[in-house]
């Protein structure tokens, strides 16, 4: 008889079965060393984990550091007078006009008495949960290379998400549903597209399932294609019965064949996410005080055509509050993205032109959001043991664009975690005065750092998760990494 | 060039200290002593953890910068690439190794200053000296023992091996000899149906026809071979071999048709290049043309419509269209993304072609292979003068001919013009009389051209590797007549840190042919190509050979022979067959490198024409079938599965060729298109072609593909992935295209016959290639009485039987 170990030894190109059983109920490379079917007396994990699920909130576009998370008083003194770096600049659009302003107050929030940015303020009452990470370098300050190089740790495409890795390594909480879960913008994708959550040479159910909540068709394929009408809750008791009859049949006379009975195995379960998937997207079963902590109570409305608060607010909500349930159930990875591609007007955070029109209604919403998933999570002990990331591709510059707007600035950004293991209420890392460059040049944060803390929060050593692809056995963290252990609580 | 000088150059510095540091020395030789006394515990103790610490991360066990090692006694001593001894016992001052360890020379700073590395501390300086002049004794016991990386197989010559005289067929003997030596024995043939339905897939990639089952089984039944030799030419003959092998190909090179990154711009004109790789399959073109035509097709055969086509290979991969049309070449990110495009073309080229994995040498020495951070820059220099754009051309061959003989003479007026106007300036008035006439002259050619340019027929594009002329930030080469840029080689890959400049050239180690291209100065950037396509294409280089051999087998086993396909490298698989390998590689090169030819060897032999079913002897003593006791069952890729389909439905539309089809709408296109795969409609027949004609969308890859392991187009796919998941089976039950073909497959059951029980026993065998068991007959029946037809159609595309060939 041939295992499934053997089947999967054959098809991962000798790196053990790590896919093994990922393949056919999504057990992850390293949990599924516990399994006594393995015949590996591995330990699993690591080392102990303290978060088990992640959600990485991603700005498309690239966020201004400077005008809601790293105050500069430095820029309040200056705005208006000749930018000067103190060396030559190359900036995307050689946007380097006179020192700008942040483009809002910051205020006092919380014990730890952070300063944020007005339009971020309702993260003000989460904020002691959070840890800044301000010294955040890019190796790109062109939108496509450094997306990818957030998302997936390289430059160029063909490289797995994170949450693939994820996936990977961890496999499903709940088969019922995807491990890893992308819900995009629903104006569209960012830089690249589908090429930030693909599973790329790791197999294909570890690339990103795209769900968009509030959708009739929330999953592409969850149901039959309307060409399907004759399609029916009886047909299908009978079709699946029948098929599995014959799949059955058909296997009996081909032993040693694991694909086979996995092949049966994965119509079972998709049966069961026809009624999981939408079970988890359904709202209607949220309380009233849910729905306005998200900002959901008044639901879909006829919106302005100008970008606004209001329809941020709600379409942003809305993904947080899928991203919740879709944690709770078991999804292993959820990404949420705000803002799609670079286009016109302005529906993403790549304000070259007029900083107050794009990011206001896009950080109010994507606060209003991620303060309430925050706030949910922890009212329901979860927070505990999620992870929360909050990205984007680079920073912008102090320098003005056009007067309003401001140039890439992949020198200097931020992010932030909180839960599952992060130290709350903290600020890494700095930023130099004027929030061009890190303040120690020569210790920057890099994705690989966050990369690597995750991974170690998940219990997973980021140098020993790998997968051999032309040559190399690849890693998220390709070469690099450091577990920030000053962000761990 | 340059880097040799160099390196000769930095020898002439290093000698001139010795001499200096020698005559300083000899005062001291009479306090030296040849002591060797030395215990072996003191280089254990205290030399060697200061090697380990401070000096292996670049000259030590994985990584040899300048192919120095720290941890080979040997190596060590005698300094690497700049041969001269490093290391001269019993006399620390005229030890290299001093000079770069302490600041005796702040040029020679080892570890470098940028590498930020900790320098030796005084007292480890110290230690090494003391350690050098008393003996520089380091004994065996802390020796690292040396391997060559060059005593690996596939570095190796190719040579024929003897075949063993087990069997008939060359492939059997080789395979039975290994079988026997495990005790194992192949399993018996495949019976008709099984052998018609696995060469069907293996060489169309479509389902045959139950007529064509029923009358290759009487054939069979009278005599097997002759019916199976007849039904492979006929296989092979089919326009729809070209299509169902050049998908393979289209993997390996990762062929798209758009940009991919941010904005993913569409490539109207990527499609002649897949074209022509399916025309020169169905034409059985020899290998090493094939090669040499995706290389240097313009320089080798000018005015060929193959010889500019071929050439979307160099450009085949994503591309950073922002990196370059936006940012300049001058700046750091418009430098890193022409970097990681010439490294796209160079990966892919020794990639596809040599299974050899050059890209790990871009930031270092390779860990693993014997190729140097020097040689890969060299690599770059071949492809530095191009960039990836829409080259013009004429299908046609005598008019291609005529076109590039009318550009020549265009660029040759323009250039003769421009010697005569130059010294001119604005003096053109007062010109002698002679230089005015010489002016006139080509003023009046240049005019009589362009004519005749303006009087050819529109002209056709390709994208491909070729020399740009721009204008803004995306200059390109083409201002600069075609001058390659300069290479250097990057310390640590980052762009900002070039180092010695280097011209072109292949893998130093590999001594077959010589490695550094030796070209006329002023010969085009084309030369260089060429000579690269002639390095590969040699016929005693060690990789390309085995490399295509052990792909075409990959395609009809599930498994190459080697199981990395594209590494051939120390870190790859072993070749579960060697001699095997060598003697089809040999046999396939010197038969012409038909790869028609190739198939038909593997096809006829036993090996491939024995049953896929298990057995429990094979499976104890080789559950991998890496022996091959039996065939392998393969599941379909996306595009047979999808190609399948179609022709079972009765709906596929068999023309070739052309511009690919799409299967989403397109919003937003001004910005960054948006390709909309769910505003597609099914019932479209443009999209009923086979799938090699499907127009490949990098940054929105087609979900229902994906989901069934379609290969990637962004990375280089040697060997598809096999997953299963239950969104993979959402997609095969709902997906609208599965569920608008299911109506046309039951439209056309019901044409072909009036009675349900007929009508299921034909959609069986259609999609199937056998027919229903009477019991699997009745369920089926009295699935589509309560269900409808469409019902039982839907059903039969989601069996395993209809995904797996056994």
């Amino acid at each position: 008889m041939q295992s499934r170990r053997n089947f999967l030894n054959e098809t991962s190109g000798g790196l053990g079965g790590i896919a093994l059983a990922s393949m056919l109920a999504n057990e992850g490379a390293i949990r599924a060393n516990e399994t006594t079917e393995r015949g590996h007396s591995q330990s699993g994990l690591h080392h102990p984990a303290k978060a088990k699920r992640v959600v990485q909130f991603f700005m498309s576009g690239a966020a201004s550091h400077i005008d809601l998370f790293d105050f500069k008083p430095e820029l309040l003194k200056r705005d208006g007078q000749a930018s000067d770096f103190g060396e030559p600049v190359e900036a995307f659009q050689n946007g380097l006009g006179p020192w700008l302003k942040p483009l809002w107050d910051f205020k006092p929030y919380g014990a730890c008495g952070k300063l944020l940015s007005d339009t971020v303020s309702p993260l003000g009452a989460v904020v002691d949960e959070l840890a800044f990470v301000h010294n955040m370098v890019s190796k790109s300050g062109v939108h496509s290379a450094a997306t990818l190089l957030q998302s997936t740790g390289f430059l160029v495409p063909g490289f797995p998400g994170a949450g693939c890795w994820v996936s990977y390594g961890l496999g499903a909480i709940n088969e019922n549903l995807p491990a890893f879960v992308v819900l995009p913008d629903h104006r569209g994708f960012g830089s690249n597209g589908v090429k930030n959550w693909d599973a790329s040479f790791l197999p294909a159910q570890h690339a990103g399932t795209i769900i968009y909540p509030g959708r009739p068709d929330p999953i592409a394929d969850l149901f039959p294609h309307k060409t399907g009408g004759y399609i029916t809750e009886t047909g299908e008791q009978q079709s699946q019965r029948l098929m599995q009859q014959l799949n059955r049949e058909h296997a009996a006379a081909r032993t040693g064949d694991a694909r086979l009975e996995g092949r049966i195995r994965s119509y079972e379960l998709a049966a069961k996410m026809q009624l999981a998937a939408p079970e988890s997207l359904d709202f209607s079963a949220e309380t009233h005080q849910t729905m306005k902590l998200y900002g959901l109570d008044r639901g879909p409305q006829a919106w302005e055509k100008e970008i606004n608060v209001a329809e941020e607010v709600f379409h942003f909500g809305q993904k947080c509050l899928a991203a919740r349930r879709l944690l709770e159930r078991g999804v292993r990875f959820v990404q949420v993205w705000s803002g799609n591609d670079n286009g016109f007007p302005r529906r993403n955070w790549d304000s070259h032109e007029d900083v107050r029109r794009d990011h206001g209604p896009l950080a109010m919403g994507m606060a209003t959001g991620c303060a309430a998933f925050i706030q949910d999570l922890k009212q329901r002990g979860m927070l505990d043991d999620t992870l929360v990331l909050w990205t984007t591709e680079f920073g912008r510059m102090p320098s003005s664009q056009g007067g309003k707007g401001r140039d890439h600035n992949p020198f200097v950004f931020t992010n932030w975690l909180c839960g599952g293991g992060i130290k709350g209420g903290v600020s890494y890392g700095e930023s130099d005065a004027w929030g061009y460059k890190p303040l120690d040049r020569s210790n920057p944060t890099q994705v690989y750092d966050i990369h690597a803390t995750i991974l170690h929060l998940l219990g997973i050593d980021h140098t020993k998760l790998t997968y051999p692809n032309n040559g190399i056995d690849r890693r998220l963290t390709d070469v690099h990494g450091k577990v920030i252990r000053e962000l761990i609580g | 060039m340059r880097s040799q000088k160099n390196r000769s150059k930095m020898a002439i510095e290093m000698a001139s200290i010795f001499f200096v540091t020698g005559l300083f020395c000899s005062s001291l030789l009479a306090s030296w002593k040849p002591l060797s006394d030395q215990s072996d515990t003191f280089f254990q103790d205290r030399i060697q953890p200061i090697f380990r610490a401070k000096c292996y991360s670049c000259h030590g066990p994985s990584v040899q910068e300048s192919n120095y090692r720290l941890d080979f006694r040997e190596l060590a001593m005698n300094g690497g690439d700049h041969a001269t001894a490093a290391i001269i016992p019993g006399n620390s001052n005229a030890s290299p190794l001093i000079a770069f360890a302490s600041d005796l020379r702040s040029d020679w700073t080892m570890p470098p200053k940028q590498s930020q590395k900790p320098r030796l501390t005084d007292e480890e300086v110290a230690s090494v000296r003391d350690w050098i002049d008393n003996g520089a004794h380091w004994p065996d016991s802390a020796n690292a023992t040396m391997v060559n990386p060059m005593d690996w197989w596939s570095f190796k010559p190719l040579r024929k091996s003897q075949v063993p005289a087990t069997a008939n067929h060359p492939i059997d003997a080789f395979v039975h000899a290994k079988l026997i030596e495990r005790g194992l024995s192949m399993s018996p043939p495949a019976d008709s149906l099984t052998l018609a339905r696995r060469l069907y897939f293996d060489l169309i990639g479509l389902p045959p026809s139950p007529e064509e089952l029923d009358s290759f089984t009487r054939e069979f039944d009278i005599d097997s071979t002759s019916a199976t030799d007849r039904l492979v030419e006929e296989l092979l003959a089919m326009p729809q071999y070209g299509e169902r092998w050049a998908r393979h190909w289209l993997d390996i090179v990762h062929y798209g048709d758009t940009h991919g990154y941010d904005k993913d711009k569409q490539r109207p004109n990527a499609w002649p290049y897949r074209d022509y790789i399916i025309r020169s399959l169905n034409d059985d073109k020899p290998y090493a043309r094939l090669v040499e035509e995706q290389i240097a097709g313009d320089v080798l055969w000018p005015g060929t419509r193959d010889g500019i086509e071929a050439l979307g290979f160099i450009a085949a991969g994503p591309w950073d269209f922002i990196g370059h049309a936006e940012v300049s070449e001058s700046k750091t990110d418009g430098k890193i993304a022409r970097h990681l495009d010439r490294d796209d073309m160079v990966s892919n080229t020794m990639g596809s072609f040599c299974s050899i994995t050059v890209h790990c040498a871009q930031c270092h020495q390779h860990k693993f292979d014997p190729i140097s951070q020097e040689d890969y820059y060299r690599l770059q220099a071949v492809f530095s003068a191009l960039d990836r754009t829409d080259r013009q051309y004429y299908a046609d061959d005598s008019l291609q001919k005529q076109f590039v003989a009318l550009e020549r003479a265009k660029n040759e007026a323009t250039s003769r013009l421009k010697e005569i106007e130059e010294p001119l300036k604005a003096m053109l008035k007062s010109a002698e009389p002679k230089i005015k006439r010489q002016r006139a002259h080509w003023i009046s050619e240049l005019e009589r051209i362009d004519g005749e340019l303006k009087r050819l027929p529109p002209l056709k594009a390709v994208f491909a590797g070729g020399i740009h002329t721009g204008s803004g930030t995306f200059v390109g080469t083409g201002a600069m007549g075609g001058k390659p840029r300069p290479i250097h080689v990057l310390y640590r890959g980052q762009v900002t840190q070039p180092s010695a400049e280097v011209g072109p050239g292949a893998l130093k180690a590999f001594s077959f042919s010589p490695s550094e291209f030796l070209l006329e100065p002023n010969s085009g950037e084309g030369e260089r190509r060429v000579a690269l396509a002639h390095w590969i294409t040699d016929s005693t280089n060690p990789l390309t050979w085995r490399s295509i051999v052990n792909r075409v087998w990959q395609f009809h086993f599930g498994r190459g022979l080697v199981d990395t396909p594209n590494d051939f490298g120390h870190n790859g698989a072993l070749p579960s067959h060697p001699e095997l390998l060598d003697w089809l590689a040999s046999e396939f090169r010197d038969s012409g490198g038909s790869i028609k030819g190739l198939h038909r060897l593997i096809v006829k032999s036993d090996t491939y024409r024995q049953s896929s079913s298990s057995n429990p002897m094979g499976e104890s003593i080789d559950s991998n079938n890496a022996l091959l006791w039996r065939q392998n069952r393969r599941r379909l890729e996306a595009e047979a599965i999808r190609d399948s389909v179609l022709a079972v439905s009765g709906t596929l539309d068999r023309s070739m060729g052309g511009p690919g089809w799409q299967d989403f709408l397109i919003e937003h296109p001004e910005h960054s298109p948006h390709y909309e795969y769910g505003l597609a409609d099914p019932e479209d027949t443009k999209t009923w072609r086979r799938s090699v004609y499907r127009f490949i969308v990098r940054s929105q890859t087609q979900p229902w593909m994906t989901s069934l392991d379609c290969a990637d187009p962004s990375i280089r796919v040697d060997k598809r992935n096999e997953s299963l998941s239950s969104i993979q089976a959402l997609a095969l039950l709902n997906n609208g295209f599965i569920l608008s073909q299911t109506k046309h497959f039951a439209k056309r059951i019901e044409r072909e016959s009036d009675e349900l029980s007929v009508q299921v026993d034909r959609a069986y065998r259609l999609a199937l290639g056998v027919s229903p068991t009477t019991n699997e007959h009745a369920q089926m029946l009295e699935f589509a009485k309560s269900n409808g037809l469409p019902y039982l159609c839907r059903l039969l595309f989601n069996l395993n039987a209809f995904t797996f060939v056994d």
